[in-house]
C-alpha cells in the first residue's frame, strides 16, 4: 500500500490513473512471466499433440496484449484524476491490514488457535478499546468455538503450534 | 413427463431427516454469510467446501446449495435494512428497498423481497426441471471440439456481455486460465509454471483464490470506507407478511419479466448481478410509476430480487448439464463436484440420476425452507450487524484463513490468500471483474484438455472448430460475442449524434 503518491489536488493521494497503470503493469509482468515460463515447458508439437507449454504460452500472450490495451485505455479515462486512495483510507487499510498480516505470521509460527486468541484480543483491546477482561473472554470463546466445530465436530485438524504440543493436543 | 418421475424420485432421495437438517443448517449459515460484509455466496461456499470432502455427495451438495440460497436471501436483508448490499447481486435492491424501509415499511419491503425472490428461484428451478435432461441429452453428442467451443462461448459471453471493460475481462479470465495450468500437467506429467516453488507443484486451488479475492479483498474495500451500520429496526409480523403477499399478484408482469431476464442471464453466464441490474433497468423503463423509482417503489424491489434469484438458480442448469457454470458460486460448486469424484456434464445424468434429481428436488425444498427461515430469523441476523466491527471484522478474517488452510493443510495457501486478497482489493476498486477469473480457474483444465484433444484429432489445424454445423455455430457465435464491444464502438463512431457524452474515446 506504499505506492508513490501523486500530489495533484488537495493532500497526498494516489490517483485512479496511477492505480490503473499499476494494475496494467502488474498484469503485464504476470503475462510475461507466464509466457516465458510456458515457453520453457515447450510450445512445439510432439507426437502426443501440442506440448505442455502451448496453452499457457498463448494465454500469456493474450493477457499481455490485453494489459497493454488497458494501459493505453487508462490514459483516456475521464476520471483519471479521481482519488483512488487518500491518507484517511490508507490509514484505515493499514489499521486493518497490519494486524491481519501479523495474524498470518502468528498462525504459521504458533498455530491457529493461539494466533486467533492473540489477534482477536489484541484488536479488541487496542482498536475497539474494550477492557482486557472482555477482550480476553471473547477471544478465548472464539478460539474454543473454532476448536469444537473443526477438531471435534468436523474432525478437521488445523495448524497447531508449541502450546498445543505442550498440552498434548494433536 | 419422464422428468416428473425422476423429480419424484429426487424428492424421495431428499426427504430424509438428515438431508432436511442439512438444508436448515445450510440456509442459516448462508443467511449469516450473506448478511456479513466480506463473506458472500461464492466465498461462503468455498469456506464450507473443505468440510464436505468426506461427506456423501448428495448430502454435501444439499448443504452447499442451501447455503447459496440462504446467502442470496441474506444479501437482500442488509440491502434493505442497512443500505449495504451483502452481495454484489443485491446492490439493485438498495435503490428502492432502503427508501421503503426508511419510510417505516421495513417489514413489507423485506417480505416483498423474500417472496419475489422465492418466486424467481422457483421459476429458475422449473426451467431446470424442464430443460436440464434435454440439454444433457443434446450434449451427449459433444466431442472435444464441441466442448472447447462451449467453454469458448462461455468465456466470450463474459467479455461481450459482462458489462465490464473487455480488456479487463480478458486479463482477469486469462490470469484464471494461467493459474489453472500451474503445477502438474495431467497429460504430459511435466511441471508447469511452478518457477521453482515446491508448494506450487500441486497447483493453485481455486478455493484459495475465491477466499482471497472475494473474502479478504472485499473486507479491505469495506474497511477502507470506514464501515458504519445505521440499521433500521425490523420486526416482521404475520400481518405485514400477509399484506405484502396480497400486493404481489398485482405485479405479475414484473415478476414474469424479471424471472425471464434472470433465467436467461443465469443460463448464459451473465450471472445474478447483471441480471438484477438489467431487470431493475427494464422495470424502470416500462413502469407507469417511473417517477417513484428510487423512492421506495415496490416494483423496484420485486424486479431485481426476482431476477437475482432466478439467475442464481438457473445458473445451475449449464453447470449440471454441460459442466459450464453460469455464476461464480456455481463455478465453486462445480469445483466441489469434481473434488467429490463426480464428473459434471451430460454423463452425470445417466451415471448419477439420484444425485442430479436429488439436487433439483432439493432446490425446490431448499428455497421454501429458506423463505420460511429468513422470515423468522431476520431480526436475529440484523442484530448480528450491531456487534461492533472491531469484533466481527477479525472473526471474519480468522474464518477466511481457516478456510484457506483447510483446503490442503498448507501454510503456503495462507500467503496465497493474502496475495489474492490484495489483488482482489485492487481489482474491485478499479472495476476488473472477478467472477471470470474464478470461472476460468475452475474450467481451465477442462478447457485446455478439450483444446489439446481437438488439436490431436485435427493434427494441429484450427479448422476443426468449424468442421461441423454444431461446433461451427458455437464458435461463430462466440467470436461474434467477442467482437460485440468493438462493433458497439464502431456503431457509436459511425453515428456520432447518438454518442453519449461520457463515452468520448479520443
Amino acid at each position: 500500500m506504499t505506492r508513490a503518491a501523486t500530489s495533484a489536488g488537495s493532500g497526498r493521494h494516489v490517483t485512479r490513473l496511477a492505480a490503473e497503470v499499476f494494475a496494467a503493469l502488474l498484469t503485464l509482468a504476470l503475462a510475461v512471466a507466464i509466457a516465458l515460463g510456458a515457453r520453457g515447458d515447450g510450445i512445439g508439437w510432439t507426437t502426443g499433440g501440442p506440448e505442455a507449454g502451448t496453452f499457457p504460452f498463448y494465454v500469456g500472450l493474450i493477457v499481455g496484449a490485453a494489459s497493454l490495451g488497458n494501459l493505453v485505455m487508462a490514459f483516456t479515462r475521464a476520471d483519471r484524476a479521481a482519488v483512488f486512495l487518500d491518507a484517511t483510507k490508507a490509514r484505515r487499510i493499514a489499521a486493518f491490514g497490519i494486524p491481519l498480516l501479523l495474524f498470518v505470521v502468528a498462525s504459521v509460527a504458533l498455530g491457529f488457535y493461539v494466533a486467533t486468541f492473540l489477534y482477536l484480543s489484541g484488536v479488541m483491546r487496542v482498536q475497539g478499546r474494550y477492557r482486557w477482561i472482555t477482550s480476553i473472554a471473547v477471544a478465548v470463546g472464539c478460539a474454543a468455538f473454532f476448536f469444537l466445530v473443526l477438531e471435534v465436530w468436523f474432525k478437521v485438524p488445523l495448524l497447531k503450534g508449541p502450546l498445543e504440543s505442550t498440552l498434548g493436543i494433536h | 413427463m419422464e422428468n416428473l418421475g425422476l423429480l419424484l424420485h429426487g424428492f424421495e432421495v431428499v426427504l430424509t431427516w438428515h438431508h432436511v437438517m442439512l438444508m436448515v443448517v445450510g440456509v442459516l449459515l448462508g443467511i449469516l454469510v450473506g448478511v456479513l460484509p466480506g463473506l458472500g455466496a461464492p466465498n461462503g461456499v468455498s469456506l464450507l467446501l473443505p468440510l464436505t470432502f468426506a461427506m456423501d455427495p448428495v448430502a454435501a451438495i444439499i448443504l452447499l446449495t442451501s447455503m447459496y440460497w440462504g446467502a442470496l436471501f441474506g444479501g437482500s436483508t442488509t440491502s434493505i435494512l442497512f443500505n449495504i448490499p451483502g452481495e454484489p447481486s443485491s446492490v439493485a435492491t438498495t435503490f428502492d428497498g432502503y427508501p421503503m424501509a426508511k419510510s417505516g415499511r421495513a417489514a413489507q419491503a423485506l417480505t416483498l423481497a423474500f417472496l419475489s425472490a422465492a418466486i424467481g428461484a422457483l421459476l429458475g428451478v422449473v426451467v431446470i426441471t424442464l430443460l436440464s435432461s434435454w440439454v444433457a441429452n443434446f450434449a451427449l453428442r459433444f466431442g472435444s471440439p464441441e466442448y472447447f467451443a462451449v467453454y469458448f462461448l462461455a468465456f466470450a459471453s463474459f467479455i461481450g456481455l459482462g458489462g465490464a471493460s473487455p480488456g479487463k475481462t480478458i486479463v482477469s479470465m486469462g490470469l484464471g486460465l494461467a493459474f489453472a495450468t500451474v503445477g502438474m500437467d495431467t497429460i504430459s506429467g511435466s511441471l508447469r509454471l511452478t518457477f521453482g516453488f515446491g508448494q506450487l507443484v500441486s497447483g493453485i486451488s481455486f478455493l484459495v483464490a475465491v477466499i482471497g479475492l472475494f473474502g479478504i479483498g472485499e473486507l479491505l474495500v469495506t474497511m477502507e470506507e470506514g464501515l458504519r451500520f445505521d440499521g433500521l429496526k425490523a420486526r416482521i409480523s404475520p400481518r405485514a407478511v400477509m399484506e405484502a403477499a396480497r400486493m404481489l399478484p398485482r405485479y405479475w408482469l414484473a415478476l414474469l419479466r424479471s424471472g425471464s431476464v434472470g433465467c436467461w442471464m443465469g443460463i448464459t453466464p451473465g450471472g445474478p448481478t447483471a441480471a438484477s441490474f438489467m431487470s431493475y433497468g427494464l422495470a424502470q423503463r416500462f413502469s407507469s410509476r417511473r417517477a417513484n423509482f428510487g423512492k421506495g417503489e415496490p416494483e423496484g424491489i420485486i424486479s431485481p430480487e426476482t431476477a437475482d434469484h432466478a439467475a442464481g438458480t438457473s445458473a445451475m442448469l449449464p453447470m449440471l448439464a454441460l459442466g459450464v457454470p453460469g455464476s461464480a458460486t456455481s463455478a465453486v460448486l462445480l469445483g466441489g463436484l469434481m473434488i467429490w469424484g463426480l464428473n459434471p456434464g451430460p454423463t452425470l445424468f445417466t451415471e448419477r440420476p439420484d444425485f442430479v434429481w436429488g439436487l433439483i428436488a432439493s432446490m425446490y425444498l431448499g428455497n421454501l425452507v429458506a423463505v420460511g427461515l429468513v422470515l423468522c430469523t431476520v431480526p436475529m441476523f440484523a442484530a448480528i450487524l450491531r456487534i461492533p466491527f472491531s469484533i466481527i471484522g477479525p472473526v471474519i478474517v480468522v474464518v477466511c484463513f481457516i478456510g484457506a488452510y483447510t483446503v490442503a493443510n498448507s501454510t503456503f495457501d495462507l500467503w496465497l490468500a493474502v496475495a489474492f486478497g490484495v489483488a482482489g482489493y485492487l481489482f474491485k476498486k478499479i472495476d476488473y471483474p472477478i467472477a471470470p477469473l474464478v470461472l476460468a480457474m475452475v474450467l481451465g483444465d477442462k478447457a485446455e484438455d478439450a483444446f489439446r484433444q481437438s488439436m490431436i484429432m485435427s493434427r494441429g489445424s484450427i479448422s476443426i472448430f468449424w468442421s461441423n454445423g454444431l461446433v461451427a455455430t458455437l464458435c461463430t457465435l462466440a467470436i461474434a460475442l467477442l467482437l460485440w464491444p468493438l462493433l458497439g464502438r464502431a456503431l457509436r463512431v459511425a453515428i456520432p449524434s447518438r454518442r453519449p457524452p461520457d463515452a468520448l474515446e479520443e
